[in-house]
């Protein structure tokens, strides 16, 4: 910092920016919430529990869309 | 000769009658600006100028050894209208450095809301801070004939906006009760909900990632934006109209008015909005990508496109000193010397810069300000430009213009003016507006610009919904995709913030921040004197400019300058002060949190 008179720092720089164990946010929410698909898609389990089969697409050719 | 000739007029010269006029801090803009100048009231103009700022930041100071992927929310918290201009470039340069694209439709996603953002950044500086300037109490104020003759004249465009005169406007001008005034105030809050449809919260985004948005693309998520955005279409064709109306009386009622805050046209672009087709954030292909981005970005002399070329444009960087209050860099170990092509980084580049702050008094004669000066360096004439962003839209309207490469269902442009087609709205029909290229670099044509740029972002926010649309009704709606930090990167990310220029320079070493720059356009507008004496884009604006106000010294209130000043759209970035009474800690943290056992 120059030649500003400072005192003793609180802050270690030298801690790693990441713990193991703690989630980094790299990898996309499909393990934790349902509804989510591999290919970043998403499907009525993601708005709801509740008889969610029955929001979904009615056939493999249509798209999955997220109701909303 | 890198900035503005001299404009004094040799004939007809009085003895100069000098008074030293100061404003600190300038009112109705963000952060801390001081401008001091001297003025010759018998010649009425400016003498001489200098802009400085007590406010000095940090932030490539902190940042240094932080996670990168904190880089966005962090960077955001550096403004407090335009946050997520910089999440956005944080983002884009962390892609770089992740190696990671985006998404289609995420990127639209992040498109869409940066769309709303110019809307509502542009249309609440324009219209409740910059007319105050132009309205009918300041004008009776400052030039009371120019007010009489506004009563007089009809405004040519009145069956778009329904005055019937020039002092009409100007009376809805007039803060707190005119009427556009108070319109612009109801426009800016739908443009607000806009944004927060896209990104989560404005104006620090919650839903911005690098990689990625965590935006849930359902239908209604771009219904609601449309329903929004057909509601403001009205008020801003109204404004480009009403603009145009007062800026053209101005230069007819004060000839010689085009002097005001005329600089020699040195503009820089960095381009806005990506083209998720093209973009694949790699440094090697950047000169392809930045070509296709929906603003151009661009370097212009003079008139003349320079570049259009972002490689060129980033290795021409160039951060000088000279009347800043910080040492100089030049013998510390360089961080990188060659970019992913194998051209070499210069010393002055923002990759290599160690920001080593040295507080001191202010002297005019020597050091004076906290902002640096960032050039760009021009091989062919050998010298460092003094780049500025005319307040934003002028710089991207006119790099578009020249460049003549976007050419979309709602913007074309033309290589010497920008269509902007408007669908219908509730009032008025479908609208083609055209931008020209001005003949200056002033203070009228930056704030002219501005509802221009207005129109421009609401256009392109219809196509990006437009696709957007298409891809969610196709199925495609992945928004993020996974990554890795890599253990050594370097990444650059070039965007628009809403007042002009902006870049974030980012070196990862050991998978840390080992060195981060963020570049906002207020250090190109504001910067004091270089090391080669070149003057800032403010001081070089206003040092030389006439002075049309009727007031003598005594109640001289300086609207001419103040006009040129805020025309660049100010922004020097205010920090947050927190009072704990007596002194007293609550709590210290450091960050990370977890980490801190770890020493």
């Amino acid at each position: 910092m120059g030649t500003i008179k400072v005192g003793r720092r609180q802050a270690k720089p030298t801690t790693p920016t990441h713990v193991r164990g703690l989630h980094q946010g790299n990898w996309g929410p499909r393990r934790r919430q349902p509804g989510h698909h591999e290919d970043g898609t998403a499907d009525a389990r993601r708005s709801t529990g509740i008889h969610w089969k029955r929001h979904n697409r009615v056939m493999d050719s249509m798209p999955s869309i997220s109701p909303g | 000769m890198t900035a503005t000739e001299d404009r004094t007029r040799a004939a007809e010269r009085k003895p100069p009658q000098i008074v030293d006029m100061s404003w600190d801090p300038i009112t109705r803009i963000i952060g801390n600006l001081g401008i001091y100048t001297k003025i010759d009231f018998a010649n009425q103009e400016v003498v001489e100028c200098h802009s400085t700022s007590s406010l000095f930041r940090g932030y490539s100071v902190f940042m240094k050894g932080k996670d990168p992927r904190d880089a966005g929310f962090i960077t955001s918290r550096i403004c407090g209208i335009c946050g997520d201009n910089h999440t956005t470039c944080s983002n884009y340069a962390q892609q770089m450095a992740y190696g990671v694209k985006t998404p289609p439709l995420a990127e639209h996603i992040v498109n869409l809301g940066e769309a709303a953002e110019y809307m509502f950044d542009h249309t609440i500086f324009q219209d409740n801070l910059v007319f105050v300037d132009f309205c009918e109490a300041m004008v009776k104020a400052t030039n009371p004939s120019v007010l009489a003759r506004a009563e007089r004249t009809p405004a040519p465009r009145g069956d778009i906006h329904g005055y019937r005169t020039i002092a009409d406007i100007m009376r809805a001008f007039n803060p707190f009760e005119g009427e556009v005034y108070r319109e612009a105030l109801k426009v800016s809050r739908i443009t607000r909900e806009m944004f927060c449809l896209m990104e989560g919260r404005h104006v620090h985004p919650s839903t911005m990632y690098p990689a990625g948005v965590g935006t849930m693309p359902q239908p209604s998520t771009f219904t609601d934006y449309l329903s929004r955005l057909t509601r403001v279409i009205d008020f801003v064709k109204e404004a480009v109209a009403l603009n145009d109306d007062v800026f053209d009386f101005f230069y007819e009622a004060l000839p010689g008015y085009e002097e005001v805050g005329r600089r020699r046209i040195l503009l820089g672009c960095w381009g806005a909005w990506q083209d998720p087709a093209v973009v694949d954030y790699r440094y090697e292909n950047m000169n392809r990508w930045g070509k296709a981005m929906y603003v151009t970005p661009g370097i212009i002399v003079d008139g003349e496109l320079v570049t259009n070329d972002l490689v060129d444009i980033n290795l021409g960087l160039r951060v000088l000193l000279g009347s800043s209050y910080y040492e100089d860099w030049e013998r510390q170990e360089p961080f990188v010397t060659h970019d992913p092509l194998g051209n070499p980084v210069d010393m002055r580049h923002p990759w290599n810069q160690t920001t080593v702050p040295v507080p001191q008094k202010r002297d005019f004669d020597g050091k004076y300000s906290w902002v640096m000066s960032p050039r760009w360096y021009h091989q062919p004439s050998d010298s460092h430009l003094a780049l500025d962003t005319g307040g934003g839209p002028l710089a991207r309207l006119w790099s578009t213009a020249l460049s003549g490469l976007v050419d979309t269902p709602y913007i074309k442009a033309t290589g010497h003016s920008v269509r902007i087609s408007l669908p219908k709205s509730e009032k008025l029909p479908e609208t083609t507006l055209e931008w020209h290229i001005p003949r200056w670099s002033n203070t009228i044509e930056r704030d002219r610009a501005r509802p221009y740029f207005v129109a421009y972002a609401a256009a392109m926010a219809y196509q990006f919904l437009e696709e957007a649309m298409q891809m969610m009704r196709a199925g495609e709606t992945k928004v993020f995709q996974d990554f890795e930090v890599p253990d050594e990167a370097i990444g650059v990310g070039f965007h628009e913030a809403v007042r002009g220029v902006l870049s974030h320079h980012l070196v990862i070493k050991d998978r840390k921040i080992a060195n981060y720059h963020p570049y906002p356009p207020t250090p190109w507008n504001a910067s004091p004197r270089d090391s080669h004496g070149t003057p800032g884009p403010y001081e070089d604006a206003v040092q030389g400019q006439p002075v049309f106000e009727e007031n003598g010294p005594d109640d001289f209130k300086g609207v001419d300058i103040m006009r040129t000043v805020r025309s660049f759209d100010p922004c020097l970035p205010c920090g947050v002060h927190m009072y704990l009474g007596k002194g007293k800690t609550l709590t210290t943290m450091h960050s990370p949190t977890y980490g801190a056992s770890h020493g």
